[in-house]
């Protein structure tokens, strides 16, 4: 046995065929007891693929899987969870109505004559909470506690099943930065208590601070399996992305022209409580600089966004873009001169069954250039489509007559880049621009957004991306609970300082002065 | 060739195809069952049956044998025209408000709204000082317009207020029954100069008012087809056009597809709602419209306790098309002639209509798995994906094809 019993889980030779493309091609993954191993790859790489051959959710056609040396078929995820494999999946899967207990023996209740017995199981999560240090409160109802308790909730149901080999897919995309913190800590408990960690991101950062190991994926290929303490981030994001990889942005120093918007005493309502989510903000925007509102997620960015754009409507206040005052204006008398890319893609930025093409012109499409006589014209569409696929690099199976549903989020994101760029307004407004994407998609979104500043344009970026704010932005402005607390130049300033911000602790009073 | 198999409108088209042959083949079965169990049918008298089922359209009755007889009828061809007309109507409504994301169930409120207003407005102009032509231009264009003004009602409420259109359109569905009771009976239109019946408002004939027949009688002679086929038609290849080649189709699929980005995009929502809802209208009120016109049927006043089916039918019609425009044309005249199919059962055979009805319900059932059998369709040849992982697989498809040159 010896030697065979290193590896808990291995995946050997994996090969996944769909029709046209090796979603995985000869990949092998082995994962040691105790360890955090890390899987990195770009959006499509086939992390995903590989983690569902693993859950039995796919039958490769090639390789095989081992379990502490031994080979095992894994047919559906009932046998994944026989053998003690669990996963807390990027979205949770949740009852939201129903308690964290609840939540935790749900599907795997112990009963007696039919009824549950919740004492003993409360007895076991309680001990298990202890045990990992996952704080959560047992009674209280999914929809009233935060996102980072909810992931909480997801790794006890892993240990309430006494699951041995955990996976975790992008666990910290929806999570603050002290919240991010908190899961490391958790996930290195986990491993020294002899649970086996796989990682999946690509968020370098913290796969450098969390790994034992990094196995990296790249279009389907193995690249190799490295030591996370040999090697660095720019080693690993090359293996990524296959070439050198910029991760600091490069720009040269701002050079602010007229102001393009203004913000006075904007006020805007909330959907959730009776008081104004966002309250009195007041700043403007240059020509040729990027002013970046940082702040943790829920401080009425996603509401001042709306206020702006005119998603929603404000309450008070006024909005001035370009020397016309706008706060009462329709979305698309504000649209002449704003550009938005928007927090959420598939909610607001595309019709996820257009096809590529027709989202390409979901602003224009009235415009002379894409209309006569009320009748569209599809040669010109389809022809200002391909420009702009060309020209942005946006990859799709079909060209403009993909269905946008089925491109990867990447890609998605980069056509309404592309989009939103060439309608070439003087006021971009860049919500979260880069959520959930790889480190090649980011460095180009964020070369496109410093050279349309370079070219003149006001950048309104909202971000909750630390890394992202202090890199992009000449300008910061912190926003908590609904109001901005200080304005930063970021060359100044520490993550420290702005978390200090963030979270509340401290507050310049107006006029600029810190408290 | 193999793109053109996996391409969606071809799946759409198989798929509805399935339906019918499964429904008819559910209807003959049943037949078969009835016959083997009854003596006096038999075998005989299911096989006559499921010829029947399969081609009653072109039946001739029976020859002096007693055996069934096949070829052209053009009473039944032309009647399965004539009463496809107001399905391929009613059936475009509840499409049109479909690719706008609202499901119209309240087609047979509109129905009523347009048969009461062609009516009251074909009766009461005397054709001895307008000419009959005018008249029934009016009449038409009438009926067009109440039952655009009643689906309008529920498209107001949805965007104003956001009740949910389904909840509307029931509750404007009865409201129609009883005010089109009421008006009409207040009315003088009430047929009493045939005393032999009660409860009918004179065919418009009496006030000598018809759509034009155009030639149609003499192709299918004998038969209640007129020019409103026509009209249908033309409706519904206007509205194939309106919503795959302009941009206020445009707008309408978009606000159908995703109401938030065709909000972000600045398109009015709200305005679209209303204005989808306005247009289904006007096609169930043309379906009621056309229909009395023809002036060779009665309508039969005393209606509030009762929604005319053809509303109803109008969503099978729709569904079996997949919400396609042109899909409907065909799938309203199909529905039809399962109807003349079921007469043609109870004239010639001890079965009767209901059998129809039993297959129009299966294929209604059917359509509505319609994406699971397109689903079903698209993964052969593809290995079978798991459904709940279709979108990291499509993901996983559409991100990794590679330009060359650019990989190293």
């Amino acid at each position: 046995m010896g030697e065979a019993s290193q590896y808990v889980i291995e995946m050997l030779h994996i090969t996944k065929e769909f029709p046209g493309i090796k979603a995985n091609d000869d990949i092998t993954l082995q994962l040691k007891k105790g360890e955090i191993h890390a899987l990195l790859g770009e959006n499509g790489a086939g992390k995903s693929t590989l983690m569902s051959v693993l859950f039995g959710l796919y039958q490769p056609e090639q390789g095989e899987i081992r379990k502490d040396g031994v080979k095992v078929e894994i047919s559906n995820p009932n046998d994944a969870t026989a053998l003690h494999i669990g996963m807390v999946h990027q979205h949770f899967k949740l009852v939201d109505v129903f308690t964290v207990l609840d939540n935790i023996i749900l599907g795997a209740e112990d009963t007696r004559l039919g009824f549950l017995q919740k004492k003993s199981a409360r007895q076991k999560v309680q001990e298990l909470s202890d045990r990992y240090g996952l704080k959560v409160d047992l009674d209280a109802k999914i929809e009233n506690i935060t996102v980072g308790m909810q992931q909480r909730v997801e790794i006890l149901k892993m240990l309430y099943r006494d699951n041995e080999i955990l996976i975790f897919d992008e666990p910290t995309a929806v999570l603050t930065p002290q919240e991010i913190e908190e899961l490391m800590h958790i996930m290195k408990g986990l491993a020294q208590e002899g649970k086996s960690i796989l990682f999946i991101s690509h968020k370098l950062n913290e796969i450098m601070e969390v790994s034992d190991r990094v196995t990296v994926l790249r279009k389907g290929k193995f690249i190799g399996t490295v030591n996370t303490s040999e090697t660095s981030k720019a080693e690993l994001s090359r293996m990524m992305v296959g070439r050198p990889v910029q991760l600091e942005v490069q720009k040269a120093p701002a050079k602010p022209g007229a102001v393009v918007l203004n913000v006075e005493n904007l006020c805007v309502p909330s959907h959730l409580h009776k008081r104004n989510a966002v309250n009195n903000v007041s700043f403007s925007v240059r020509e040729g600089e990027i002013v970046c509102i940082a702040g943790i997620d829920g401080n009425g960015q996603s509401e001042f966004v709306y206020g702006l754009t005119g998603l929603d409507k404000c309450s008070g206040g006024s909005i001035t873009l370009c020397g016309k005052e706008i706060s009462k204006a329709t979305i698309r008398q504000r649209g002449e001169n704003m550009s938005h890319i928007p927090e959420d893609r598939h909610k607001h930025g595309l019709v996820l069954d257009f096809s590529l093409e027709q989202n390409m012109v979901l602003q224009r499409f009235k415009e002379k250039q894409f209309q006569r006589a009320g009748f569209i014209k599809n040669d010109a569409v389809r022809q200002y489509a391909e420009m702009l696929i060309e020209q942005y690099d946006v990859r799709s199976g079909q060209g403009p007559i993909t269905i946008t549903r089925a491109m990867s989020g990447g890609n998605q994101q980069k056509a309404i880049i592309a989009r939103e760029v060439d309608r070439n307004k003087p006021l971009i407004v860049a919500v979260q621009p880069t959520r959930g994407l790889d480190v090649g998609a980011i460095e180009y979104i964020h070369g496109q957004l410093v050279a349309e500043r370079d070219k003149g344009k006001a950048v309104l970026l909202v971000s909750l991306e630390l890394d992202e704010v202090m890199n992009l932005s000449d300008r910061i402005l912190v926003m908590y609970e609904g109001e901005i607390v200080g304005e930063f130049d970021p060359k100044k300033v520490t993550v420290e300082e702005l978390g200090m911000y963030m979270a509340g602790a401290k507050r310049q009073e107006k006029g600029g002065e810190s408290a | 060739m193999k793109n053109w198999f996996q391409s969606k409108s071809f799946r759409a088209l198989l798929s509805s195809l399935l339906s019918i042959l499964i429904g008819l083949l559910i209807g003959a079965l049943l037949i078969l069952l009835i016959g083997l169990t009854d003596q006096e049918i038999g075998l005989k008298g299911a096989w006559d049956g499921i010829r029947l089922v399969f081609l009653g359209v072109f039946s001739n009755g029976r020859n002096e044998a007693g055996l069934l007889t096949f070829g052209f009828n053009p009473v039944s061809m032309g009647n399965m025209f004539f009463r496809a007309m107001p399905l391929i109507l009613t059936g475009l409504s509840v499409a049109l408000a479909f690719k706008t994301g609202l499901f119209n169930i309240g087609a047979p409120g509109q129905y009523l709204a347009g048969t009461c207003a062609t009516l009251f407005i074909a009766l009461s102009i005397p054709t001895e000082t307008v000419a009959p032509w005018l008249v029934w231009i009016l009449a038409f264009l009438g009926g067009l317009l109440a039952g655009a003004l009643w689906g309008s009602i529920p498209g107001l409420l949805k965007a104003l207020l956001n009740i949910n259109e389904v909840i509307a359109c029931i509750m404007t569905n009865w409201i129609a029954a009883n005010v089109v009771t009421w008006l009409f009976d207040i009315s003088n239109l009430k047929n009493i100069a045939e005393g032999t019946k009660s409860g009918y408002i004179y065919k418009t004939t009496y006030n000598n008012v018809a759509t034009p027949k155009l030639g149609l009688d003499k192709l299918f002679a004998g038969s209640q087809i007129n020019g409103g086929i026509l009209i249908a038609i033309l409706l519904a290849i206007g509205a194939y056009i309106i919503i795959n080649k302009t941009t206020f189709g445009y707008e309408l699929k978009a606000c159908g597809a995703n109401r938030h980005a065709a909000r972000y995009a600045g398109i009015q929502d709200r305005r679209n709602i209303v204005l989808s809802m306005t247009i289904a209208g006007a096609m169930a009120g043309a379906a009621g419209s056309l229909y009395y016109l023809s002036g060779n049927t009665e309508f039969f006043w005393s209606t509030y306790q009762s929604l005319p089916a053809v509303g109803f039918n109008g969503i099978a019609v729709a569904l079996l098309a997949m919400n396609n425009p042109i899909g409907v044309i065909f799938s309203g005249c199909f529905m039809s002639l399962l109807n003349i199919s079921g007469q043609q059962l109870t004239y010639l055979t001890a079965f009767n209509e209901y059998i129809t009805d039993v297959i129009i319900a299966v294929i209604v059932y059917l359509s509505a798995f319609s994406l699971i059998i397109q689903l079903w369709l698209g993964n052969r040849g593809k290995k079978s994906v798991p459904r709940t992982e279709k979108a990291k697989a499509a993901d996983a498809d559409a991100s990794t094809p590679v330009v060359p040159g650019k990989e190293e």
